[in-house]
């Protein structure tokens, strides 16, 4: 299948760091491909190079054939790459529908000056808007927390909501940072499940950075681990688990206390679903 | 999966927002008739008063046009702007040149046309240099473009405000005002139509997406960007709208003043609109006309009082001296104290009027307040909860018991619509698909996973999951339709199946 997004040889320092080197990622059409690797490998660096944060200094981002790499972040959102952040990428100061409403930015019908003259179309679309965010909540199941503020809402909620807003900008390619973070195990796998049921339904293609070991087994089709900004591996999940350096560059040294916290988490169910696969 | 489908078509959309408390016909009325007393009592007492004090009301509406322009900047964007007297005085200046040079009116007699022209060319002024303004904030922000505004004001002050052609050296130049509009009263009048002007794109820019974009461009550049907002375009827009609004604030001072002079554009009046936008509220459109309202006729209301009168007097000290360090004051007392300031003072009434019942914190609050946003909606769902899902919201494990044993008529309506018994793995979407208890559904589905608190065991948890995922697979499938023109589901389950 043709690859929706394809990072060719990307490369980026700062200063004298070399952040990424030479990074080359194929994400296929319809898959989730995980992105896994120890803290400042360059994961969320490479997010940052393909939503336009950062500008690579080598390579390019194609993105269905098309060479994205010198785009403005708000251009390859409306091209229909969405993106979550590592710690929850939301409006504070907007309600959760006015968040939703902000998402769908780039396909509102109505020019800015319009808006500030008050021209009757723009209300009209300000309705179809409302109705659009509603929908959204409606199909995460938040449709309750519409006009609540974000602050104090609990954590996993607010995760739901991210993933919910991102889906309002209408995404083709969904880049996820660490979606499970602050998840409980349980809470882990039903986002897994979660996940494959949204990629059935909206036809999605994920490219996911993730830590928790199960969840990129169940979930991810293709892994590619990096370490130190350059591809240490790639492959199917199962294999990459099991990949001598990998087990030494990302599970070894003192990731090694992290992973014996993790490795209880992993219910024998999983565990045997892992290996038949 | 087809059942839950079929029956989903037939059920009420999940989790719908509670209804919404709504006044009756009579509190509208009632509200209605505030408002109206509010507003009307504003234009009787500037139709009937003294024309001086109608002359202050005047100063009062335009000192609130130049809070909204720097509220924009402040409160919407998040910047400091010290300079803004260099934007006002530039357009005070433009516009008084137009009518006097160029137009070449005198007192008692000046076309409205000219009058027009004139606030135009002045609006259009404050608005380029606004935008140059702008162009600086998008490379630099906080304590150093305070800085650059700070000198951006006093090179106005020091350049073009002493450009003799334009202003007529320290004698001033003369801005007329148009036919019809000579006497205070009639000025004041004009003041609050372009007031009104103002508070209505004011309106339109943060009940629009400009103005959820800036605010999101505000929080956060990196989110706002990603949920497609044009980050640089925003910013220079939002700089520029203030230009546009100082300019028309500096036009209506020229005419105000009926001669406009370089003094009057000092850092200090500069440093008062900046405190009465503090003093306002940041960022709330009431609080800052209230709070620009209330700095302008300030010295006014001094007057009335005659001890305190009589004490400035002897002081030997201007009133607008007084202004100054009163405001310093109550710039102290609002950041420390009351950040929102008075429309924080005033939100209970502002809320009501809006048609919200009367409540001193607002509803659906999280955070400060005591109303906890989400455990509101979950309690008020509770309240609204079908008996047959009583047991769901306790966890997963009850969620079981009650797929199991599916309240009758649930059941019988399952059976008579499909004509099949329902899966078991189906049972728990299949209870929460009727009517109303539907919202109730999801939101225990949500509870009984958040942390797996209600599972005993993984299995039990795992179970809740597979119902809820099942729920939301048809409420998809209803509303986004798979797209035939790429990778079938079919292709998607082997693939699952593989991973």
């Amino acid at each position: 299948m043709s690859a929706v997004l394809e990072i060719q040889g990307t490369g980026i320092r700062f200063g004298g760091l070399v952040a990424l080197d030479d990074v080359n990622v194929n994400v296929p059409e319809w898959e989730i491909v995980g992105l896994i690797g120890p803290n400042g490998a360059g994961k969320t660096t490479l997010f940052n190079c393909i939503m336009g944060a950062y500008t690579a200094n080598t390579g390019k981002i194609i993105y269905r054939g098309r060479d994205i790499s010198l785009l403005p972040t708000h251009r390859r959102t409306a091209l229909g790459i969405g993106r979550t952040f590592q710690n929850i990428g939301l409006i504070r100061g907007l309600t959760v529908v006015e968040n939703f409403m902000v998402a769908q930015h780039s396909r509102i019908g109505y020019g800015a000056w319009s808006a500030l003259l008050g021209v009757p179309r723009s209300f009209a679309e300000e309705r179809r808007l409302k109705a659009n965010a509603m929908e959204v909540l409606d199909f995460i199941g938040m449709a309750h927390l519409a006009d609540s503020q974000l602050e104090g809402l609990p954590y996993g909620t607010l995760k739901l909501i991210e993933v919910g807003t991102v889906l309002a900008t209408d995404p083709d390619v969904l880049l996820l940072d660490e979606p499970s973070s602050g998840m409980g195990p349980d809470e882990a796998h039903e986002f897994g499940e979660r996940l494959l049921k949204l990629r059935k339904t909206l036809n999605l293609t994920v490219l996911m950075i993730e830590h928790h070991v199960p969840l990129v087994v169940n979930v991810c089709d293709y892994v590619y681990v990096l370490n130190f900004g350059k591809i240490l591996t790639e492959g199917k999940p199962q294999a990459v688990r099991n990949h001598p350096e990998v087990v030494a560059a990302y599970l070894g040294g003192e990731v090694t206390t992290d992973e014996e916290e993790q490795t209880p988490q992993i219910s024998p169910e999983e565990e045997t679903a892992g290996v038949t696969a | 999966m087809t059942a839950t489908a079929a029956e989903t078509i037939s059920a009420p959309a999940i989790s719908r927002a509670p209804a919404k408390w709504r006044p009756s016909a009579q509190g509208w009325v009632f509200r209605a008739a505030v408002l109206v007393l509010i507003f009307g009592g504003i234009i009787w007492r500037t139709a009937t008063i003294e024309q001086f004090w109608a002359d202050r009301f005047a100063l009062a509406a335009i000192y609130a046009v130049i809070g909204l322009s720097l509220n924009v900047v402040l409160g919407y964007v998040g910047q400091v702007s010290l300079g803004h007297h260099g934007f006002v005085g530039i357009a005070a200046f433009v516009s008084a040149y137009y009518v006097t040079e160029k137009a070449g009116c005198v007192p008692n007699e000046c076309s409205l046309g000219a009058f027009g022209t004139g606030i135009l060319f002045a609006v259009i002024s404050g608005g380029v240099a606004a935008l140059l303004l702008g162009l600086i904030a998008l490379r630099i922000r906080g304590l150093y473009l305070a800085l650059i505004t700070l000198s951006y004001g006093f090179m106005a002050e020091r350049s073009i405000f002493e450009i003799p052609f334009l202003t007529r050296g320290g004698a001033g130049m003369p801005a007329p005002r148009p036919d019809g509009f000579t006497t205070d009263r009639a000025y004041a009048f004009l003041c609050y139509f372009f007031l009104a002007l103002v508070i209505f794109v004011d309106w339109r820019l943060l009940r629009s997406k400009v103005g959820r974009a800036v605010l999101s461009v505000k929080h956060s550049e990196p989110v706002a960007a990603s949920y497609g907002i044009n980050v640089t375009a925003y910013k220079t827009l939002a700089f520029v709208l203030s230009g546009l609004f100082a300019g028309l604030g500096g036009g209506l001072l020229a005419f105000h003043t009926q001669n406009v002079v370089s003094n009057d554009f000092n850092f200090a009046i500069a440093l008062l609109w900046v405190l009465m936008v503090v003093v306002g509220g940041l960022g709330n459109r009431t609080g800052v006309v209230i709070g620009s309202a209330f700095f302008a006729l300030f010295p006014f209301l001094l007057e009335l009082i005659h001890p305190l009168e009589e004490a400035v007097i002897e002081s030997g000290r201007a009133f607008g001296q007084v202004t100054i360090v009163v405001g310093a004051a109550l710039a102290i007392l609002t950041v420390i104290q009351f950040p929102g300031g008075i429309a924080e003072q005033l939100s209970p009434i502002t809320r009501w009027l809006r048609g919200q019942k009367f409540a001193l914190h607002p509803e659906g609050h999280g955070g400060k307040h005591k109303g906890h946003a989400h455990k509101k909606g979950a309690l008020l769902a509770k309240l609204g909860l079908h008996k047959g899902d009583q047991h769901a919201v306790d966890g997963a494990p009850s969620e079981q018991q009650a797929s199991a044993n599916p309240p009758p008529e649930e059941s019988a309506a399952a059976v008579a619509d499909h004509g099949t018994p329902l899966r078991a793995d189906n049972g728990a979407a299949g209870g929460g698909e009727t009517a109303a208890t539907h919202g109730a559904a999801a939101v225990a589905a949500d509870d009984g996973t958040r942390g797996g608190d209600g599972s005993e065991s993984a299995g039990d948890g795992d179970e809740g999951a597979a119902g809820d995922a099942d729920d939301i697979d048809a409420v998809i499938r209803r509303r986004f339709p798979p797209v035939p023109s790429r990778t079938p589901p079919a292709t998607g389950a082997t693939d699952d199946e593989e991973a």
